[in-house]
């Protein structure tokens, strides 16, 4: 059976307005992981409709726990966030680190330079 | 205590710190990227290549997901008056990808211990409970018993139950009823071979196989 065939399927099984996210896309993904070698139709479907859900939960609660200004934008820094202080999203840390400024960074820097140059 | 910078230019690309002469010493605790300029999202940040057919060095952790897609689903779930910033769901596309690999490492180590070659669904659902996605698992049972459905009605041809331990090849010969399904092998090539599955349902009139 191929992709399509089966995206179609996925797409008459759950009868959602969800969107399908591509088959062959999460299989690429998944197949970049070491030692990965079959992977059967179930755990294809599962880990794309999984994947759906995720994204779901990811948006809403970072949404949710952001800000509280009227911005009603969900910004990177709510995810950033979100990864930090919800423990389901922690291993999302290491690529959702945290974003300063540039010039705050060189601020900064000047600032501990004059302390070194102080000592 | 390692620190990650990652100077973000205008157009998207990222220089090293050390590029600008920033040393080890002056790096500060924690993980931070930097911003070269003031960024609402709407400008500065490269589209991931949705394709991945234009990036000259492809690398596995590249692969992503089509951002239009993703960006969808998000507003689906925010409040309908809410909007996502464009590096938010840059990000949240990254993130999915990192999702997919970290699911898909746990299930290989059980199906590995378990010395199987094929991941198959209960793998998948035990990983998400043990790497606490486990609120996923009903739902996804659920969807997963509409999927088997819409299968099932391919052709006519009915799902035969085998029980775990079984050898991954099988002749095409040994089954009178093959469920054409593919098992996508890693060459790429799909082969019309059984889809191995846990018992889920019986079927009257097909011969139950039995593997010691």
């Amino acid at each position: 059976m191929s992709d399509a065939n089966m995206e179609e399927k996925v797409e008459q099984a759950t009868s959602s307005k969800t969107i399908s996210l591509p088959i062959s896309r999460v299989r690429l993904i998944m197949k970049s992981s070491p030692d990965v070698s079959c992977i059967n139709q179930d755990a294809l479907f599962l880990t794309t409709k999984a994947t759906e859900l995720f994204v779901q939960h990811l948006a809403l609660s970072s949404f949710k726990n952001g800000s509280g200004k009227e911005t009603n934008t969900l910004s990177y820094s709510d995810l950033a966030n979100v990864a930090e202080e919800t423990e389901t999203f922690q291993f999302l840390t290491d690529i959702l680190p945290k974003k300063i400024l540039a010039r705050e960074y060189l601020k900064s820097l000047e600032e501990m330079k004059k302390e070194d140059g102080n000592l | 205590n390692l620190t990650i910078l990652k100077l973000m230019d205008g157009d998207g690309s990222t220089t090293d710190a050390s590029q600008l002469g920033i040393t080890g010493e002056y790096m500060t605790g924690g993980h931070f990227v930097l911003q070269a300029q003031d960024d609402e999202g709407e400008e500065g940040l490269n589209d991931h290549d949705d394709g991945n057919g234009s990036k000259d060095n492809f690398r596995e952790q590249d692969i992503f997901l089509p951002i239009a897609k993703v960006a969808r689903i998000m507003k689906n779930a925010v409040p309908q008056t809410g909007k996502i910033a464009k590096d938010a769901k840059e990000c949240v596309q990254e993130c999915v990808s990192e999702f997919i690999s970290f699911i898909t490492s746990e299930a290989r180590e059980r199906c590995h211990q378990e010395k199987r070659k094929t991941i198959n669904g209960e793998d998948i659902l035990f990983a998400m409970s043990t790497l606490g996605f486990d609120m996923y698992v009903e739902p996804l049972k659920h969807y997963l018993q509409k999927f088997r459905e819409a299968m099932k009605g391919e052709k006519g041809i009915s799902a035969v139950t085998v029980s775990e331990g079984m050898g991954e090849e099988l002749a095409d010969d040994t089954f009178t009823n093959q469920l054409p399904a593919g098992i996508i092998t890693a060459d790429g090539q799909q082969q019309n071979v059984m889809v191995y599955t846990t018992s889920y349902q019986q079927i009257p009139g097909v011969q139950q196989l039995q593997f010691s």
